[in-house]
């Protein structure tokens, strides 16, 4: 209204070179803005958008996948590794049994679990959590997960180790918006990396803290891969999805132990099928004094504790 | 079917560049907010180009401030069914301008509540897994697949109702009932299921006895309803700066017998413009030669109380200067007539269709028994050209979206409700965690009074308690009848609400964690910056939308109107 003396098309021209003066320097704002993608090392192709599920692989699919796999895996860490995806065995569910009165607390499955399945070493994603707990008492507040003694054991306590407790009535695979995580056959919960978004919802639903985000791109070290893989277990995760314990799926579907059992130096941790009779862990719960953690949550968990006396 | 596209196409442009016009109030808000937007871009790129480590979070805090903000804004949206409700339900007609602002709020809630959503997820380049029909979803196991549904079900429904009522209105047309007044009803429901759903997310998880508690819900409910209208007040109280000015009062338009054929007139002289600029300064600063050059098309009309200076509708194009009296402008819509100004001496009506040569958006009728100076369109552009007048009444020319105190004050009565049962609903909870006392308890110990020395939480979820009871005791004193004092509780409420949700909510859930570990949750200065883009970015979409919907409701932007220029900020 004050330039009313100009012309119109004078007015409206300086208005349009305004306004396109204003857009293009929103939109170079805009580009500056977007200046971190450039640090981005591993951008999601055309191949991995449009992965299908685990599920719904064809069986000639999947060997691709699992050459894509091998692949990626050489590019990444110059490993020849093998990834296999083991189909679960008729007749076998899986259980653990781990016996207070031994556990020492000194943490070798921690670490056993760490190297078998190729978790992240920095930062280092661990599945098992050990607590130190007072004697006297069962509440978790009072446990200590950060003990560092000289040594171990240490009087008065006892120690917990907590990791996936593979339930029955699982909250975090009821709570997945994309099945992104289920329960196998033989009670192992898995979760497709492939498939995951990254809500975390199952991290807020587990109440066994089990289950680990990847917050960065995990790394680890070139010598220190497990080269014997599997799809549902330790290959390489991509940053941003979540991961757990699968009771070692790439050894228990082949018949051997899982590393945090075959590490145990006090024979504090027993695995084996629940559906056959004569198994150990069969017998322990049979014969022993067993409990399960948060019973109260009716989660039903496949892993028991139990006492020698 | 085409012409219609072509319409609508149309209507959508013409949208677009009216967005992009505004005084330089308008610019500097809309280039800040989009600066914001920026800084929250690029912490984002950033954290997708790094990963969710940019962000304060950790496996045992694993949601943080977007979920936080998320449930909040649900809330927000969830909200506009308190607007709805009254009007639709009830009648409360002084609602009816708040509705289309309540929709538009939701809108652009579920937008923000959508894009906190997306910056938490660690892979948004696989969101579509959760698309029903093209991913694999989960339903109905996970709460997280429902939220998928009602949240997208409420955008698409809210997106439909506010395009359509304002896309009547722009056409001019009346809305069809049957067209949108289900989805109205619908709506509601469905309202009240986004956040029910959103609650259900936390309350289903057993592993989290802080969350783990049927009380979330109705507490949810409680403090959107809070949130919602209080966020509505201020935003009404914005726009009405920006645009109007006024209260009214609703009363019968007269018969048509009562035009203003047979009143008595004269021709204008200069003592009468010496007599309008008593009241008119601005007028004073207008150059005898230029009055002069107005004379011919002006005179001066008196008129008795009751009778039609200017009928809605009407196609003549004079416009009235008030010297005495007072004329109640009304407009008549959906059967509904609304007064949306009254003008004294010294003001002016009719310049609308003098100026733009549309129908008239209203029918003036004299309170009083009045005098004016009626002046034909030619005459008025004349005394335009001088610009002080051109500024006067072009700016006068926005002021009439009604926003009266009496629907402010019904909005105040609802948040005032709310607050009484979202206080109510906490002091539940606070008894049952405090009393009994049990290891359940700990999160609410950590939150109020810290746990093994720590206390990150302690001051916000203090401010919070402050908040609430100081918004509470002012809205049940008679002070908040004042607006000034009703703002200042909207904004404590506000306050209140956003912190219960997130630093007391979310974040104390997941503390101590499942195995009694106390992990402390700061958010990171990226993850912040990220959280303000959001906000940033939906206070530019409300704008924008405020920008387009507040001519259309005025009439000034309709399909026949093409002048848009007399520009009120938005927001």
């Amino acid at each position: 209204m004050s330039n009313s003396q100009e012309s119109p098309a004078r007015s409206s021209r300086r208005t349009f070179l305004a306004k396109s003066a204003a857009a293009a320097s929103g939109l170079a704002a805009m580009a500056a803005a977007l200046a971190p993608l450039r640090d981005l090392d591993d951008f999601t192709n055309v191949e991995e958008f449009l992965r299908k599920h685990y599920k719904e692989l064809t069986p000639d699919e999947l060997a691709q996948r699992l050459k894509i796999i091998e692949q990626k895996v050489k590019e990444r860490h110059d490993v020849e590794a093998e990834v296999k995806a083991l189909a679960p065995m008729d007749g076998v569910e899986f259980v653990y049994c781990l016996n207070l009165t031994r556990c020492i607390g000194c943490r070798k499955c921690v670490h056993a679990c760490v190297k078998e399945n190729n978790q992240s070493r920095s930062p280092e994603v661990q599945y098992i959590t050990v607590l130190k707990m007072p004697q006297g008492t069962f509440d978790l507040e009072k446990g200590d997960t950060e003990y560092q003694p000289a040594a171990v054991p240490e009087d008065g306590s006892f120690y917990m180790p907590v990791q996936c407790h593979q339930c029955r009535n699982a909250p975090c695979v009821q709570v997945c918006p994309v099945e992104a995580t289920w329960q196998e056959p033989d009670g192992i919960t898995v979760v497709d990396y492939d498939w995951c978004i990254g809500c975390r919802y199952c991290v807020a639903a587990c109440p066994y803290f089990a289950r680990r985000f990847n917050w960065k791109q995990p790394s680890i070290p070139k010598e220190e891969i497990n080269p014997d893989m599997s799809y549902l277990g330790n290959r390489p995760r991509p940053v941003g999805v979540v991961e757990k314990c699968h009771f070692c799926i790439q050894r228990t579907r082949t018949g051997r132990y899982p590393a945090c059992m075959e590490v145990c130096p006090t024979g504090s941790r027993k695995f084996g099928n629940i559906l056959d009779p004569e198994s150990e862990v069969s017998h322990i719960l049979r014969e022993k004094r067993v409990f399960v953690l948060k019973e109260e949550a009716g989660t039903q968990p496949r892993f028991y504790y139990y006492f020698d006396i | 079917m085409s012409a219609h596209l072509r319409d609508f196409s149309r209507f959508l442009w013409r949208s677009c560049r009216l967005a992009t016009e505004g005084d330089w109030r308008y610019y500097a808000w809309i280039g800040l907010l989009f600066l914001a937007t920026v800084l929250g871009v690029n912490a984002y790129a950033k954290q997708f180009a790094q990963g969710l480590a940019t962000s304060g979070m950790n496996d045992h805090v694993a949601w943080g401030v977007y979920i936080a903000n998320f449930t909040f804004m649900v809330g927000v949206a969830d909200a506009a069914v308190m607007l709805v409700i009254p009007v639709y339900l009830y009648k409360r007609e002084e609602l009816q301008d708040f509705v289309i602002f309540g929709i538009l709020l939701a809108v652009v809630a579920i937008l923000m509540s959508l894009a906190f959503v997306m910056v938490d997820l660690g892979r948004p380049d696989r969101f579509w897994h959760m698309i029903p029909g093209i991913g694999k979803f989960n339903f109905p196991a996970s709460l997280l697949s429902w939220d998928v549904i009602v949240l997208n079900g409420y955008l698409a429904m809210n997106i439909y109702i506010c395009g359509y009522l304002l896309y009547r209105r722009y056409r001019g047309q009346p809305p069809v009932g049957w067209h949108y007044i289900p989805w109205i009803f619908l709506s509601i429901f469905w309202a009240v299921a986004i956040h029910t759903v959103t609650a259900f997310l936390y309350v289903g998880l057993v592993g989290r006895p802080f969350w783990n508690n049927s009380i979330v819900g109705p507490r949810f409910i409680a403090s959107a309803f809070v949130s919602g209208p209080a966020i509505v007040i201020l935003a009404m109280q914005m726009v009405r700066r920006v645009t109007a000015s006024g209260s009214a009062t609703e009363r019968q338009i007269p018969n048509r017998e009562a035009h203003l054929a047979d009143h008595s007139s004269r021709p204008a002289t200069l003592e009468d413009f010496k007599a309008l600029a008593k009241f008119l300064p601005e007028l004073a600063h207008v150059p005898n030669e230029t009055l002069s050059k107005c004379l011919p098309g002006s005179a001066v009309v008196e008129a008795n109380e009751g009778e039609v200076l200017l009928w809605q509708g009407d196609t003549d194009r004079e416009a009235f200067f008030i010297l005495d009296g007072r004329v109640v402008v009304k407009r008549e819509e959906n059967q509904r007539e609304r007064v949306i100004r009254n003008v004294g001496p010294g003001e002016i009506c009719g310049e609308i269709s003098a100026l733009t040569g549309t129908a008239r958006t209203a029918t003036a009728v004299a309170e009083s028994p009045v005098k004016v100076i009626r002046m034909t369109a030619t005459a008025l552009r004349r005394l335009l050209q001088h610009p002080k007048m051109n500024q006067v009444v072009r700016t006068r020319m926005t002021e009439r979206l009604m926003i009266t105190d009496k629907a402010l004050l019904t909005l105040r009565s609802i948040v005032q409700v709310s607050i009484v049962v979202n206080v109510f609903l906490l002091m539940n909870e606070l008894f049952k965690e405090f009393y009994t006392d049990d290891l359940h308890a700990a999160s609410a110990h950590y939150l109020y009074f810290g746990l093994d020395g720590k206390t990150a939480l302690v001051p916000w979820i203090w401010t919070a308690v402050f908040c609430n009871l100081g918004a509470m005791a002012l809205l049940m004193l008679p002070v908040s009848r004042s607006l000034k004092v009703l703002d200042l509780a909207c904004v404590l409420a506000i306050v209140g609400v956003w912190i219960e949700k997130g630093m007391g909510l979310v974040v104390p859930g997941q503390i101590p964690s499942p195995l009694g570990e106390i992990v402390e949750y700061t958010p990171s200065f990226d993850e912040s910056l990220i959280c303000i883009g959001i906000w940033a970015f939906g206070l530019l979409c409300y704008t924008v939308a405020l920008r387009v919907a507040i001519p259309i409701l005025q009439g000034r932007f309709s399909a026949k109107n093409g002048d848009t220029k007399p520009i009120p900020t938005a927001g």
